[in-house]
Parts: structure tokens; C-alpha cells; sequence
């Protein structure tokens, strides 16, 4: 399975001198002393990564090294491979590992991004890595912590992104990077990042084994000498994700809802410890969902991870670069929640609507309410994922930036589907007044909003009416899920709070009243007033 | 055929293979296939369209009608905007041209014809303006023709939204609805989807009442729910 991404990755050797303007002030780099502190925490991590002892690796990942990063390389590189080679005995193993947080540390950290010549070595790094991983006859002796797993996952695919669109914008390129793009294509190549990931999956069994796990039997049963060992179970995990957000981002929502099959979306698992996984995971179902018009299901989904998000803020309050994706993303849920709860008025959590409140979203549902084209459009723009083209431009195409195609693409989808739906909420409204209202009569109120002097034929918009009434009972009986291990499966049903039917030449309404709930308002008073009680008793005066 | 088909195209589909340009002239013979035979296969089609993607310079517009006519087919369900989110507004490719001459293609798949044609009859199934869709139709018969059984499916369509939508209709607007059948035609699909002539003019559909009524949403508290917190409070 593999052999063809060995192939790409033999096209190593002609690779030759690529970005030629960088390299003085790369000479400079080279003579640059490595710290002391940063030695010693270079050979304490290397050892602590050869000996496994895995929670140790964790705090050296996830804190060690991002705090040396702002101490001594705030908006510059990590000390080249070369320097740090001998202070590692040039263990390959741990160079490479180190190479991939050294490029990501220059696409997070330097101005102005990575030069070409850092992205084809972030590629050609990433390829030794999962050469070592996947070319390996017995599994390699090498265990690391899953957040360190997801997120090599997780900015393997986003390289590729960040790849596909500086690859997309040739108005400022000068013709010899141009040719030298058009010479390297298999670089960052989507075949070959769905290579990549495809054989992580494939590598670790990971499909067999969330199967049996879904049915309660053991999933090492099936896992193979592979899928057995944690980091290949967990890569496998996170690439099925990976490869979610890449459909995603090539507007292959069925694909992308349907690589996760057998995964348990809404329950905790054994699978669902990393919150970053999990946030990015309901992110891209949750949108995919919106595309497919299962309006239900996005809702769904949007609903339980921000509810866990709201629970657990406080954990991604501090400042880094993963809370900084993270908040992010939930910001754009939000929008995206409240563009789905616009198309599909439905009740959800308190707690949501609170939030929704108090992040005013209000304002913006009303304007999309009232068929704001604009409005629907910024919203998704703001919330919607980074489309990409899957191939670059071919040699002889304009120097133009081709970056927007897709995104313009798959907005014009979203704004027709907002099209075709733009009378419902008006005919929402209206019904939301009545429990029985004859057709004539609503017609009368929609021509009268619109065209007071009364220049209409009422047969002719009862017939329109008609129409409109259609397209709303059409547009809101979708596909919800219910059971089963599919995300695709399900049943067609109206979820939406407001319904109707007609007989004869009359509407039969039937709404969802909601009685107010005072439990979860007692209950936080009850709460307040203990905390309050506790505070008092402990004052000593 | 088409049947027989499938096997084949299941094993082209999985994982990595799916990505195999080799593939895609048998997986356009099935698109064929479906056409001929009445059959449907979303799946195949939508990783056509990805091949397509993929290596542009093998885009066939023909194949591509067929798929999104055979998406069509395929209402209520959104098999039309999964198709539509993998075509590209604007595609440029080279192609070799007859006498070996390479020549720039510039293609707005999207705008081009007979592609905008169907995305407008999409357009206008979607927003359920049947009539406008027939009328249609009617104007393009040498492309829906080509797809066997096309107008039956979008009946089919039209009966799932009236079922949901009314409990009695009038007979005209019905048959009008169905693309302006006969009387006899019209009988056939009564008696298919299990529904009455109430009289000669009004067609009973189904008691939606049991269906479609109001729902109030109550707050429920049990005692299990409060439980730790009374305790809490002694």
C-alpha cells in the first residue's frame, strides 16, 4: 500500500537547491550557539523518549517546550538539525520527532510563515517519519503521548492546507519559483497525504477495532501485532479524523461523514480523551451535516460539544497556539448553530441559548431571519473550513490567485440552498400566529407586506403559496440519525418546533410550546446561595 | 448488469483505490449502466466526480449530466448538493487536442451548458415548483430521456411531499403536480401510495392529525435528579 508514497518520497534525491534567498540568513542561524538550558533539556527529553516514561514526555511536550520557545526562540527557529545532531548523538529516531516540532514552530511563531524550502523539508521530515513508522516489519519501539499524537495528525494535514493555498496564489511568485513548484508537484500532494493517512488506518486496524469495540467486545482481539501498540491505535484514530477535516476541506461531505463510521460521535469512549480531537471531530461532522441539510444532526452535534466546551473552559483559557485553534472553533460553532438554528428553529439547552444571548448572536439571527443575504453569507464565511483546490494550477495557467475558487464554490452552494428556503421564514412567522389559517387568507398577508396597492391576483398567489408550502414541508423533513454506526444512516423526520398540514383550502398549524423551566433556575440560586454560605463561614472576623 | 456491477465497483471504492484514476473508465461505464438500467449508485458516482477533481484533464461533461441528472432521481434526499459541492466553478486544464496540439482549456463547469441547465432544474425541484419543472422538462427531452425512468423518480418525489403536506388535495392540482398525467395515470399512483377519492374532485391523502400535532415540552424533574443537592443542603 505503501510503496507508491516510497515512491514520491524517492523524488527526495532530485530535489535540489530550492529557495536560495533564505539561505544567508540560514548560515547566520548555523553559528548560532545553542543555550545551555536548551541542551540540557534536548538530551533530558531525548532520554526520556528512548526510556518511554510517557507522562514525563508529556510535560516536556506540552510544557517544557513551548515555554524554552518563548524564552529563546520568540519569532525565530529552533537551533537547525545540524547543530543539534551531536548533542543527541545523532539518534535518528529523535531528530526527526524534533524536526517536526521545529517546523512547527516556524509556521506557528516566524513572521511571515515558512520559506518554500521549510515546507518541502517539513514534507521530507514527515516523510521519514511515517517511513519509520509504517515501513517497520514488527511495531517501532516508540511510545509518545496521544495530545503529541493528534497533533502531528492534526498539522500534518494542516501543512498541507497552509501548502494548497500558498501553492494556489501565484500573483506574487517570481517564474523560477513557479517552475521549481511545477518541477516539485508530488510534494504535498493530496494523493499523497490521503496515502499517508489511508495507511495509518489501515496500519492499526483501526476500523476492525472500533467495530468490535461499538459492539462491547475487545478491540485488541483484531487489532493485529500493530493495532495492539498505542501509538499505532492512536494514529490510526486521529488519520480517520484527519482524513474528515481533508474531505472537508475538498467539499466531500459524504466521505467525510462517512470515514468515521463506528465511531461513537456523542458517547465518551476510549478514544475521546484528547479535547482538541473532540472540538475539531464535532467541528467538521457538525458542518458536513449543515452542508447535507440535516439541519437535525448539525444541531446535534454543535449542541453536545459546546455544551462540553462551556463546562470545561476553564481549560483552555490559557494562552497557546491550541487553545487559540480551539476558541476559534468554537467561536465558529456558534455561527454555524445559529445559521442552522435559523434555517431549523428547534429548542435546544438553556445553557446554549444563554450563551447564544450573551454573545449576542441574537442580532445576527434576526437580520438572517429576515432574509439578510449578506448576513448568511458572513456568517458562513467566518465559520466555514479553508476549501482548497485539490490540484494546483497547471504549469501554463495565468499567474492569478486561485486560492478563493473554492471557497467562493462552496459558498454559492450554501447561498442557493439559503435561496431556495428564503420565503420559510416568513411563512414561519405568519403560522406561528394560528393554530388554523386559510391559504387565502396567509396569501393575502404576504402580498400586502410586500405590495400594499393591491396590484394582485389572489388565485395566482394562492398557486404561489402553494408552492412556498411545499418547498417549507420539503425543506424541513431531512435525514436525522438515530442509531446505528453510521453517521449517514437515518430516518427522515421534521424536527423543526413548527409544523403544519392542509386540508382542503385551510392550514392545520401544529407548534412546539415550551412551559418554562424553573429547575435549572432554582438550582443555580440553590448553588450560589451554598457558595455564599460556605464564603461566610469561613470569614473569621 | 448493473448488479452484477457492483461487487467490482465496492472493491474499487476502498480505501486508498478510490483514488485510482486506472478506475475511472470502468466507473464511468457504470454511471452508464445506471442510466440504462434504472439503477443508482451514489456512492460510485460521487468518486467519479472526485477522480475528476483529482485529474481534471479527464473531466467528461457527458458523464457528469448523467450523474447529476441520476442525483436527481434521488429526491428527497441530497444526493443533488453532494454532487453539486464537488464539481468546481472554474477548472483550467490542458488537453491534447486533435493533431497532438495542446491547447488551454478553460472550463466554468458550473455555467456551461447543458451543466446550467440542470443545476437549474435542481434549483427548481428543490423549491418544489413542480410545474416550472416539468415545463422544463419538456423543453429538454433529448438529455432526461437519456436516463431511464427519470420522470417516474421525480413523481416519486412529488408524492413524498404531498403526503407529507396534505390530508386532502384537489384532483387537478394533484395530476398537475405529477406533470399534468391523465386521468388513468393519475388513478395508478392513487392507488400505488394508498390514497382515496374522497369525490370527484378532492383526493383524501392520510389522516395527518396522528402525525402532525402540537408538542409541549414540559420541564420534568425526578427526584433522582435533585437528589444530591437536597442532600447537599441538610
Amino acid at each position: 500500500m505503501y510503496d507508491d508514497y516510497n515512491d514520491q518520497y524517492d523524488s527526495y534525491a532530485d530535489y535540489g537547491p530550492v529557495a536560495d534567498t533564505h539561505t544567508d540568513e540560514y548560515d547566520r542561524d548555523a553559528y548560532r550557539q545553542v543555550p545551555e538550558l536548551v541542551r540540557k533539556f534536548l538530551i533530558y527529553f531525548r532520554n526520556c523518549i528512548n526510556e518511554g516514561v510517557i507522562f514525563e514526555v508529556q510535560t516536556l511536550y506540552e510544557n517544557s517546550f513551548p515555554k524554552l520557545s518563548e524564552q529563546f526562540f520568540d519569532k525565530q527557529s529552533w537551533p537547525d538539525e545540524t547543530d543539534v545532531a551531536h548533542i543527541v548523538d545523532n539518534d535518528p529516531v529523535f531528530l526527526v520527532l524534533y524536526k517536526e516540532l521545529y517546523y512547527r514552530h516556524i509556521y506557528a511563531r516566524i513572521p511571515g510563515g515558512p520559506t518554500l524550502e521549510q515546507r518541502f523539508g517539513s514534507f521530507f521530515n514527515y516523510c521519514d517519519l511515517f517511513n519509520y513508522i509504517l515501513s517497520a516489519e514488527t511495531p517501532v519501539p516508540l511510545e509518545l503521548p496521544d495530545q503529541w499524537l493528534w497533533e502531528l495528525i492534526d498539522e500534518f494535514v494542516y501543512q498541507f492546507q497552509c501548502f494548497a493555498q500558498y501553492r494556489a496564489r501565484l500573483l506574487k511568485k517570481t517564474p523560477e519559483e513557479i517552475e521549481n513548484l511545477n518541477a516539485h508537484n508530488n510534494i504535498w500532494s493530496v494523493l499523497c497525504i490521503l496515502n499517508v493517512l489511508h495507511s495509518l488506518v489501515d496500519k492499526s486496524k483501526i476500523k476492525s477495532q472500533l467495530e468490535v469495540y461499538a459492539s462491547g467486545g475487545d478491540p485488541d482481539s483484531v487489532a493485529g501485532s500493530f493495532g495492539r501498540h498505542s501509538l499505532y491505535k492512536m494514529l490510526g484514530y486521529f488519520s480517520l479524523v484527519g482524513l474528515l477535516r481533508l474531505h472537508s476541506l475538498l467539499g466531500d461531505y459524504y466521505q467525510a461523514i462517512k470515514v468515521l463510521e463506528n465511531v461513537e460521535l456523542y458517547k465518551k469512549s476510549a478514544y475521546s480523551h484528547v479535547p482538541a480531537c473532540q472540538i475539531s471531530t464535532a467541528y467538521y461532522v457538525g458542518f458536513a451535516y449543515m452542508m447535507m441539510r440535516r439541519y437535525a444532526d448539525a444541531i446535534r452535534t454543535f449542541s453536545s460539544i459546546l455544551l462540553y466546551i462551556q463546562r470545561t473552559k476553564q481549560l483552555f483559557t490559557s494562552r497557546s497556539y491550541q487553545n487559540d485553534q480551539i476558541n476559534k472553533q468554537t467561536e465558529q460553532m456558534y455561527h454555524l448553530l445559529a445559521i442552522c438554528l435559523v434555517l431549523h428553529p428547534q429548542c435546544i439547552d438553556e445553557v446554549l441559548q444563554q450563551a447564544l444571548r450573551e454573545k449576542n448572536y441574537h442580532e445576527k439571527m434576526y437580520k438572517m431571519q429576515y432574509g439578510d443575504l449578506a448576513e448568511f453569507e458572513a456568517c458562513f464565511l467566518y465559520a466555514c473550513p479553508k476549501f482548497l483546490s485539490p490540484c494546483p494550477p497547471p504549469p501554463d495557467a495565468p499567474n492569478e490567485d486561485y486560492v478563493k475558487e473554492a471557497i467562493k464554490h462552496q459558498t454559492q452552494v450554501f447561498m442557493d440552498e439559503v435561496a431556495q428556503q428564503k420565503m420559510l421564514p416568513t411563512i414561519r412567522s405568519y403560522l406561528k400566529l394560528y393554530t388554523t389559517l386559510p391559504l387565502s387568507k396567509l396569501a393575502t398577508f404576504m402580498c400586502s407586506s410586500t405590495r400594499p396597492d393591491g396590484s394582485w391576483d389572489l388565485d395566482k398567489e394562492v398557486a404561489t403559496l402553494g408552492i412556498y408550502l411545499l418547498c417549507f414541508k420539503h425543506k424541513m423533513k431531512n435525514i436525522v440519525w438515530t442509531k446505528g454506526s453510521s453517521g449517514l444512516d437515518g430516518k427522515f423526520q421534521s424536527g423543526s418546533e413548527l409544523d403544519f398540514y392542509i386540508d382542503h383550502d385551510m392550514i392545520h398549524i401544529a407548534d412546539t410550546k415550551v412551559a418554562h423551566r424553573y429547575g435549572d433556575f432554582f438550582i443555580r440560586k440553590i448553588l450560589k446561595f451554598e457558595e455564599l454560605n460556605r464564603k461566610l463561614h469561613k470569614i473569621k472576623i | 448488469m448493473a448488479e452484477a456491477m457492483r461487487q467490482t465497483i465496492v472493491e474499487m471504492l476502498k480505501g486508498i483505490e478510490r483514488y485510482n484514476p486506472d478506475n475511472l473508465s470502468t466507473l464511468e461505464k457504470y454511471v452508464e449502466i445506471q442510466s440504462r438500467e434504472n439503477a443508482y449508485d451514489l456512492e460510485a458516482n460521487l468518486a467519479v466526480l472526485k477522480l475528476y477533481q483529482l485529474n481534471p484533464q479527464r473531466f467528461s461533461q457527458d458523464i457528469t449530466c448523467q450523474i447529476l441528472l441520476k442525483a436527481l432521481t434521488n429526491f428527497p434526499h441530497t444526493d443533488f448538493v453532494l454532487c453539486k459541492c464537488l464539481l468546481t466553478e472554474k477548472i483550467i486544464y490542458r488537453k491534447e487536442a486533435k493533431g497532438r496540439q495542446i491547447c488551454k482549456i478553460l472550463q466554468l463547469q458550473m455555467q456551461e451548458e447543458p451543466i446550467n441547465q440542470i443545476m437549474y432544474l435542481g434549483d427548481i425541484l428543490e423549491q418544489c415548483d413542480f410545474q416550472h419543472f416539468w415545463d422544463r422538462v419538456l423543453s429538454m427531452p433529448e438529455l432526461c430521456n437519456r436516463i431511464v425512468g427519470f420522470q417516474d423518480s421525480v413523481r416519486k418525489f412529488v408524492c413524498h411531499v404531498v403526503g407529507i403536506t396534505f390530508q386532502t388535495i384537489d384532483k387537478g392540482l394533484l395530476a398537475q403536480l405529477l406533470g399534468g398525467i391523465d386521468d388513468s395515470t393519475l388513478k395508478h399512483w392513487v392507488k400505488k401510495y394508498g390514497w382515496k377519492e374522497e369525490s370527484k374532485n378532492v383526493i383524501f391523502i392520510a389522516n395527518q392529525d396522528e402525525n402532525i400535532k402540537t408538542k409541549n415540552i414540559t420541564e420534568k424533574i425526578d427526584f433522582e435528579n435533585v437528589a444530591g443537592l437536597m442532600a447537599a443542603c441538610l
